[in-house]
């Protein structure tokens, strides 16, 4: 209001000074809420005759030449708008207006007003937090990590670089989190290209879906979803980045992209490695070395079978922004990694040697968008994955090592060998699965106009699994079964956006289709007494409904409420619904989906600007309220030597909590971030309540950052961070009595780990070195029991970037 | 100056039971009464000269699920007399000590009941033994260097203490692996035993042996092998090691594991002892259960042969005899279904004392289905006359079940156990085996989902 009225004050003005000759051309640059736009570029075509708007988004246009023009406006981060005029000899004062809207392609590169990307999906009314990846990308920080930091997410990791995963979204964890990349769930890739090997270089950002999760991302993700969105740039660059450090970690990436203008034809390409020895040292109740009669000695050792390996690409070639498609790729993704394992779930004192998994894949990739097709307002988006991904297990070393890395000795001082001739208990395994996966996802929307849009959205995705171990004989690897599940779930969106914006509400309905067929050899008699192997068919097609909705309303100016919920649901996997033939586990096809009704309630106060502070503050609370969980029953004497132990659908369990995140940066040098995270995780069995044991239910992150401009050379930057991570203690059982003693013992002790880091880039942005110190004081960290994570560590990385030919 | 306390305290409530049970005895127990109370009445005036022995009450808390066990194994100690006072209340799970074990800890005690002897089950310390010097209440002092077994019969350990003097601890550990011809037909499935023993004193390991244990060629042939084995215990001769054994088949056919065959008469593998050398096999022809157990000890030496109960057994649990020629006795026919009168016996847990009358925990077709299983009760057994009486003078509710059932206290023909339905208070009961005469001792207090495993 205030603006308007200068504004019109200043035209006012203007036209009383107003000359006879030639006209003047005046007026107002603003973005779709309404914010005026300073420092835009006004420029009539064909002539040198341009201004830059002012502070208040005014320009004026002085001594414009009788004629036909045609003035065009620009500015960083929006589409250019351009507007024709006629100056005949009776215009003496124009006014010309411009709405400019925002650019998504090049948010990047704005950090002035207007909302970011990031702040437009956080303020549609889910509890979604949107993660850059820029800073990251050339910082020695993976993507994990990045994640991790998170508020709400809750990463437990199972040792150094390329070790087990678990993620936690306010509490719910393991398969209750679904995962994608550009909306493919992330298994659909395999093992060798998920979150610890692809380097955030090749991600452009990441969001996390906190309960209730949009319909363009449909599945069956009970707790919440992360989605890993690639680079779509269309715009020709090439970035390459290559880290060194600690326990010989090597992280290398190269992508590039490279545009012909004219045909619209675009090549890009992205490379990885990592290596790492992950030799951390570690010490602790388990890592000690056994001598005559088994007398314990125990030992600082540095970890000797936990290398890992992972190497893998992605090639696409296609168009970009032609008539027919904005995107149009098609690729291939190869990977391959391979890791050691050096011990099972906890840290023994029976390390392992030379027990590994391999992984690979080879996909091929499709995809398709394209904004207003056919008809303004009718959105495309197609992305589909097909190929073949295997796994193996190799553990066939029957001799028992030591903490040392040595040959252990038994009581007697010999070598000696394991009775189960393998290094994990269970017998030498070369295990090999098979799977032939597909996952295609389709987007269809249509914006009828500003308020009301429409959206349907599927996606399949299929698994076919062949196992086979070249240890077992022909007669075993005959005999064992296969495994198919197919999956289809459907969506229908329905997004109203009224009241100038301020109110945003998304209205979606999911319906779930999961097919599993089991075929299991078997012999049978046939009518001529003879044998003959058949294949036993099991299989079962269930169908279900979810819904949910999502809102936000903009009760003032940069104060939005957000409310969202959802009846969520996770369909049972193949081992639930068909068991495992290895621990007695038989067929359960009438198992029901887990279910659970979500709720998220939650404000944003921000961005405020006060003078050169800005801030942000975001809050959420959260219910989760599970059902029908799936488990195994508690053996008792009638099912101890039972072979029919079946998955069964058994209590209920809450997640109660909050979130809470506060950005604040000073004069765009200073930045602090913090966030905090808390929840209570309880399950209900039979009417009875506990909390969940062995669960991180209270975290926080911090982080500074300050810039340093034109240190050492002119235009040259220097960013120094600070970073904290938090996990309180929290223990492996259930809550004891409150006189207990021992209690200790299952406790996985308070995590504080701090990390620093300095980033330098040369005047001509095209050279980052970044170098990071992480758990700078060699802070023991568990995420589980036991199983030591590395101390401190240091990285040096070298980036380079063109981003102009 | 605290235990003086205590045992006055102690004192007046054992005189007032006393005097109480004098007044309401019957005629059958007027043996009993006075015997404790003048026992009671010498231990009390020398206070420092023989303390009472300690028992120590374990419960398993609740996990995820009720009945389930898997949220700790909560131990505390109180005196004998203590133990046999209903007003002397005991809460482990608010009071008492962790063992240190990931599962459902596998506890066993001193004969004089002054150390508990621990193998960690599962997680990362799996396998470790730990011995605590019993001290009351909570305070149970660790003593000795740490030891594990774990390498040699893995993390999650199947051990039991030798009724040597408190001298051995043994533990076994199965390992198979089916076998073909070139042909690629399944022709046996080999198992392969570890079996370990353990200086409990010096915290250190005795002896480690390995066999393969093939079973008759007939049996092989149709795809019966040994696939669990558990409970060492040593004759009475001390020269050879009993190890019950469960067996499972596969289906020659495919190689896949079957289900719905016939169950073979009962095995026990034979060791010498302590070499741990020349595994035989012995078979029973009157049981054909499982004589591997569960949790707690399943065969006892009484009166130079060893009894062994057995479980699974389709015309329900026998007490079996293997005599000291190493033999199973099949002239000895103690079934528990015939001396109870009911159907589907399964024994749990049991324990006989001196006098070769024993204290049977076990559950039958009849149980009420509670909260964790099948319904659990206590028998008198006299392994001579081969007779079995239900104790009904402990009650039994619904959701009371012993599948996890660990230990029992002899103190000469008494025998001490806890009773306690899941999530509900019960009481320590001794049972004096030689007039089945039931005392009902110290109170139990429970928590949710929670349930007593027994006295050490």
């Amino acid at each position: 209001m205030k603006n308007f009225l200068t504004a019109t004050l200043f035209l006012i003005f203007l036209s009383a000074k107003g000359q006879d000759f030639s006209s003047t051309v005046s007026g107002k640059v603003t973005d779709t809420s309404g914010k005026s736009l300073p420092f835009a570029s006004v420029l009539i075509e064909g002539s040198k005759l341009g201004v830059l708007t002012d502070d208040y988004g005014s320009y004026t246009l002085k001594n414009v030449p009788l004629g036909q023009h045609n003035i065009v406006v620009s500015f960083i981060g929006y589409t250019t708008l351009s507007k024709d005029l006629e100056i005949s000899k009776n215009t003496k004062q124009i006014t010309l207006n411009y709405t400019l809207e925002e650019n998504v392609e090049n948010l990047n590169e704005v950090n002035v007003n207007g909302k970011s990307k990031e702040t437009k999906l956080e303020t549609k009314g889910f509890a979604v937090n949107a993660i850059k990846t820029e800073e990251a990308s050339l910082r020695n920080i993976q993507t994990n990590e990045l994640l991790n930091t998170t508020v709400g997410v809750k990463i437990r990791q199972n040792g150094g670089l390329g070790s087990d995963v678990t993620y936690s979204l306010n509490g719910l964890s393991g398969n209750s989190v679904r995962i994608f990349i550009d909306g493919i769930p992330i298994s659909t890739y395999g093992n060798s290209f998920n979150l610890n090997s692809i380097p955030p270089s090749m991600i452009k950002n990441i969001e996390v879906y906190k309960g209730v999760v949009p319909g363009h991302l449909a599945d069956d993700a009970l707790g919440g979803a992360i989605n890993i969105v690639m680079h779509n740039d269309a715009k020709t660059n090439f970035n390459a980045s290559i880290s060194y450090g600690s326990f010989n970690t090597i992280q290398a990436s190269v992508n590039g992209l490279y545009r012909f203008d004219k045909s619209g034809l675009t090549v890009k390409a992205s490379l990885f490695h990592n290596y790492s020895d992950n030799d951390y040292k570690v010490s602790g109740r388990s890592v000690v070395t056994n001598g005559l009669g088994g007398v314990q000695t125990p030992i600082t050792a540095r970890r000797f079978n936990d290398a890992y390996r992972s190497t893998g690409g992605r090639a696409e070639i296609g168009y970009t922004n032609v008539s027919w498609a904005d995107q149009f790729f098609i690729g291939v993704t190869g990977s391959d990694d391979y890791k050691e394992v050096q011990h099972g779930a906890f840290m023994t004192i029976t390390p392992y040697k030379d027990r590994f998994l391999e992984s690979d894949a080879l996909l091929g990739s499709i995809k398709y968008q394209k904004k207003d097709l056919f008809t303004k307002g009718l959105d495309v988006n197609i992305n589909g994955l097909y190929g073949k991904r295997n796994r193996a297990v190799n553990d066939t070393v029957s001799w028992a090592y030591s903490w040392t890395g040595e040959r252990a000795i038994d009581f007697r001082g010999n070598e000696y060998q394991y009775t189960w001739r393998s290094q994990q208990e269970g017998g030498p395994t070369l295990a090999k699965i098979k799977r032939n996966v597909a996952s295609i996802r389709t987007g269809v929307s249509y914006a009828i106009n500003k308020n009301h849009k429409l959206s349907a959205n599927h996606v399949y995705s299929g698994i076919d699994r062949e196992d086979s171990d070249a240890l077992q004989s022909v007669l075993e690897n005959t005999f064992v079964g296969t495994r198919d599940l197919k999956k289809n779930i459907y969506s229908i969106t329905y997004e109203l956006t009224a009241f100038d914006e301020k109110l945003k509400t998304s209205l979606f309905g999911k319906h779930y289709q999961q097919k599993t067929t089991s075929v299991d050899p078997a012999i049978e008699t046939d009518t001529d007494g003879n044998d003959v192997i058949v294949d036993e068919v099991v299989s079962s097609n269930k169908n279900y409904d979810g819904y949910g909705f999502a809102a936000s309303y903009e009760i003032v100016p940069n104060i939005t409420f957000l409310a969202s919920a959802e009846k969520a649901i996770r369909l049972p996997d193949e081992t639930e619904i068909f068991g495992n033939d290895g621990d007695n586990v038989v067929a359960n096809s009438s198992i029901d989906p887990e279910s659970s009704e979500n709720y998220n309630l939650g404000f944003r106060f921000g961005n405020f600007s006060i003078k050169k502070h800005d801030f942000t503050i975001s809050t959420n609370v959260f219910t989760r309220n599970i059902k029908d969980r799936i488990g195994l029953p508690i053996e008792t004497s009638l099912n101890v030597d039972d072979e029919l132990i079946v998955y069964v659908n058994q209590g209920s369990g809450t997640s109660k909590g909050f979130d809470a995140q506060l950005n604040y940066s000073f004069n765009n040098n200073f930045g602090l971030n913090f966030n905090i995270s808390k929840f209570d995780l309880k399950i209900e069995n039979q009417g009875i309540e506990i909390d969940v044991p062995n669960t991180p239910f209270f975290t926080m992150n911090g982080g500074l950052r300050y810039s340093f401009k034109n240190l050492i050379q002119k235009k040259s930057r220097l960013n120094a961070f600070y970073n904290v991570y938090f996990t309180d203690e929290f223990s492996f059982l259930t809550a004891q009595g409150s006189n207990t003693v021992g209690n200790e013992f299952f406790e996985v002790p308070q995590q504080l780990s701090q990390d620093i880091g300095l980033s330098y880039a040369f005047p001509d942005k095209r050279f980052v070195v970044s170098f990071d110190v992480k758990n700078i004081f060699d802070e023991p960290v568990y995420d589980n029991l036991s199983v030591q994570k590395p101390g401190r560590a240091f990285y040096l990385k070298l980036n380079y970037a063109i981003n102009k030919f | 100056m605290k235990k003086t306390i205590l045992n006055l305290k102690t004192f007046a409530a054992v005189i007032l039971t006393a005097s109480l049970m004098t007044a309401c005895s019957s005629d059958d127990d007027t043996v009993v009464t006075p015997d404790t109370d003048t026992e009671e009445q010498e231990t009390e005036e020398p206070v420092e000269e023989e303390d009472p022995r300690w028992i120590t009450v374990a419960g398993a808390k609740m996990g995820e699920e009720p009945g389930d066990g898997n949220g700790g194994t909560l131990i505390y100690a109180v005196t004998s007399v203590d133990a046999k006072d209903p007003t002397v209340s005991i809460d482990p799970f608010e009071n008492g000590f962790i063992a240190p074990s990931n599962r459902t800890a596998r506890l066993q005690s001193s004969e004089d009941g002054n150390t508990i002897f621990n193998i960690s089950y599962a997680g990362d310390t799996g396998g470790n033994y730990t011995k605590y010097t019993v001290e009351g209440g909570q305070t149970f002092t660790p003593s000795g260097s740490e030891v594990s077994i774990a390498p040699y019969v893995g993390t999650a350990p199947r051990w039991i203490k030798l009724f040597d003097g408190d001298q051995t601890g043994a533990a076994v550990y199965v390992s198979t692996e089916n076998e073909f011809d070139d042909n690629d037909a399944y022709t046996r499935t080999e198992a392969t035993i570890g079996v370990v023993t353990l200086d409990l004193v010096n915290s250190s390991i005795k002896e480690f042996q390995e066999h393969s244990v093939p079973l008759s060629a007939e049996e092989e042939a149709a795809g019966y092998y040994i696939s669990r084995i558990d409970m060492p215990t040593l004759n009475a001769a001390g020269d050879k090691l009993y190890i019950g054994a469960r067996l499972s088949k596969v289906d020659p056919a495919t190689a896949e594991s079957d289900s719905d065959y016939e169950i073979l008469g009962s095995k026990t593998i034979v060791l010498d002892y302590p070499s741990l050398l020349n595994p035989t096999v012995i078979t029973s022809t009157v049981g054909h259960g499982n004589t591997n157990g569960y949790r707690s000890i399943n065969s006892f030496e009484y009166n130079g042969s060893v009894y062994q109960a057995n479980q699974s057994d389709p015309e329900g649990s026998y007490i079996l005899k293997i005599d000291a020629d190493n033999e199973y006795d099949d002239t000895y026919d103690f079934n528990l279904d015939e001396a109870l009168g009911i159907e589907g016996a399964y024994i749990l847990a049991w324990r006989p004392a001196a006098n070769g009358k024993a204290v049977v925990a076990y559950r039958h077709n009849g149980s009420a289905e509670g909260v964790a299983g099948l319904q659990g009760f206590f028998a008198l057994v006299d392994l001579n006359a081969q007779t079995a009486v239900r104790i009904d003078d402990i009650p039994y509710d619904p959701d009371f079940y012993l599948f996890q059932y660990q230990g029992f206290v002899v103190e000469g023909t008494e025998i001490y156990l806890t009773q306690g339905a899941v999530g509900q208070n019960g009481n320590i009961y001794v049972v004096d085996t030689e007039t089945g005469a039931v005392t009902k001792g110290a109170e139990l207090v429970n928590t949710t989902g929670s349930h007593f495993i027994g006295v050490f």
